[in-house]
């Protein structure tokens, strides 16, 4: 590839990067996610007034609860769902040909709409995050001390969408029912995994996120296995890590979308 | 004449399914008919035309380049695709600016080449409607929009007439030899004669992945003049009429139909046999209901001209 091309491709991707994000926020489904994205802000309104004048380990309990959420449910979901539809959805709702007879590559096809698919997940998870959060821990806003945790969390839930997302547009370019081999490899694969000890727990993405986040053992107890980890990498590697698993999956399913021929009578 | 499409040899497969069968053709300057029944390959050869399918063998080149993997020709081919599908969450203006912005025009250019685009087929009023909310008609002319929007050479329309009223099936017809007058390069397909033959002269016949025949509308014609047409009377008296045809040199066949009255007449030569016809229908003081020909259509005539 000369300098021009790559700049060519640069720009044809900034341009899909526009439409997608456009359209994917118009979706029916990004107003659907968002309301799910609802769930843990209103829980922590029920954990404040509940709760209120309780001490703070119930707090971090419920803190603690909240990461969960987003990091182990949350983003999985979001990146399933967006991840495979990278292709699939041209293909299933018959619009590839728009697509792909425009003066743009197919593969600043998938970059383009995999960076649209990851900012905008990235927005609704940390909106999310945030609100509740701040409702959470709204007794202490003016010392902010659970800033430097709710940072931390947002390089984890952006490396782990973007991830994810990667991993998942892979599956949507190579298979036909990448829906479902999608959910046993988040839902499955990712949950069993990572309790396995030695290096195979590493083979796992959550690993990786749950690496980045400090431990606390004072949020032990009934809930502790929720942010259970058995021998966590270190923060560099595991950003490491995520940043080639995510460029490894993204640059697969480039080629394979720029390979393969798809048809809509499949 | 310069080709601008150009076809050696090309094949294609679905599995054991063949799409096309050795296809060699150059497509030049102008409007250029594919008519073929439904299932003959037109709709997989505009696909290998504009890369959405790869070759299984031989070679296709559009403008001098092979159109898979291949953006730069994008810029100069339009596409209208059959099927009828769309981004259906987004207005019609919408649509068609994400589309041209993917050609890499700045915004105010491409708002301006959007609502040109909406103009000329007539959406400017419902440009802000969804296009879900769009009716069949609308929803084809907001396909040929986005193909003609930014202004490309090579024009590939898969059934443009479809799901058209009247009104506006003449209306794109005439949008679509003006576009061919101008000096662009049209392909255009259909499964219905009269309306490729309303918009060129130049025919291309496609049937089972084959080219059988390429040439003017009138050599077209004549195959389907010499094809043996069925022509159904129903009247009150059948038999007076059958038998007075009984021995006629341009009827080779005489049955009876299951309506009513109907005598089937199947002969090679339509025009003397119509002559014949009003003929002895005013002798025999015979009342008609109906004639009719069933067979008149592109499938018999396929069948026809590949023996079956």
């Amino acid at each position: 590839m000369t300098k021009s091309s790559v700049g060519d491709w640069y720009r044809a991707a900034g341009r899909v990067f526009r439409f997608y994000f456009f359209l994917a926020r118009r979706a029916v489904r990004t107003r659907l996610f968002v309301i799910l994205g609802l769930v843990p802000v209103a829980l922590a309104v029920i954990v404040r007034v509940v709760f209120a004048g309780k001490s703070g380990e119930v707090m971090a309990v419920f803190n603690d609860i909240l990461i969960t959420f987003f990091l182990q449910f949350y983003i999985v979901v979001l990146s399933l769902f967006y991840g495979t539809s990278i292709c699939a959805e041209e293909i299933e709702n018959k619009t590839l040909h728009y697509i792909a007879t425009r003066p743009v590559s197919r593969s600043s096809v998938i970059a383009g709409k995999s960076a649209a698919y990851i900012l905008l997940q990235t927005v609704m998870v940390i909106t999310g995050l945030t609100v509740s959060y701040l409702i959470m821990n709204a007794p202490s806003l003016k010392t902010g001390g659970f800033f430097p945790l709710l940072l931390r969390s947002y390089a984890a839930l952006f490396l782990g969408t973007a991830a994810y997302t990667a991993v998942y547009a892979f599956l949507g370019t190579v298979l036909k029912r990448s829906l479902i081999i999608g959910l046993i490899f988040g839902f499955g694969w990712e949950n069993v995994i990572q309790y396995f000890p030695g290096s195979t727990q590493k083979l796992s993405v959550v690993h990786y996120l749950k690496s980045l986040l400090p431990y606390r053992p004072v949020a032990g107890g009934k809930l502790s296995f929720l942010l259970f980890r058995l021998e966590p990498t270190s923060p560099l590697a595991s950003i490491a890590t995520l940043i080639i698993v995510t460029a490894f999956f993204t640059v697969l399913a480039c080629l394979v979308f720029s390979w393969k021929e798809y048809r809509f009578d499949e | 004449m310069t080709n601008v499409i150009e076809a050696r040899d090309l094949s294609k497969w679905y599995g054991n399914i063949l799409g096309l069968n050795e296809i060699s053709l150059d497509i030049g300057p102008g409007i250029t008919g594919l008519l073929g029944p439904n299932g003959a390959g037109k709709s997989t050869f505009m696909k290998l035309i504009t890369g959405l399918l790869k070759p299984s063998r031989g070679r296709i080149s559009v403008l001098g380049g092979s159109p898979w993997n291949n953006p730069v020709l994008f810029s100069r081919l339009g596409f209208c695709p059959e099927i009828d599908s769309f981004y259906e969450d987004i207005t019609g203006l919408e649509f068609l600016l994400g589309m041209i912005r993917l050609h890499g025009f700045p915004a105010a250019a491409a708002r301006s080449k959007a609502m040109a685009a909406l103009e000329t087929v007539e959406l400017a009023a419902d440009r802000d409607r969804k296009i879900k909310g769009y009716s069949r008609g609308m929803r084809q002319r907001l396909k040929l929009a986005q193909t003609i929007i930014h202004d490309p050479e090579v024009y590939i329309l898969d059934e443009p007439l479809t799901g058209l009223d009247p009104l506006g099936k003449r209306k794109m017809i005439k949008l679509i030899r003006s576009l061919g007058g101008s000096g662009k390069t049209i392909l255009v397909s259909s499964h219905v004669l009269p309306e490729i033959e309303a918009l060129t002269s130049l025919i291309v016949l496609i049937h089972q992945g084959k080219i059988l025949a390429r040439g003017h509308i009138h050599y077209i014609r004549d195959l389907i003049e010499k094809h043996p047409h069925q022509i159904s009377v129903i009247c009150d008296r059948p038999r007076h009429l059958a038998a007075d045809f009984v021995g006629d040199a341009n009827v080779s066949r005489i049955s009876f139909g299951p309506s009513a009255g109907e005598v089937v007449f199947e002969t090679g030569n339509r025009d003397q046999f119509y002559d014949r016809l009003g003929k002895s229908l005013v002798e025999k003081g015979i009342e008609v209901e109906e004639i009719s020909s069933p067979d008149d259509n592109l499938q018999a005539v396929f069948e026809y001209l590949t023996g079956k």
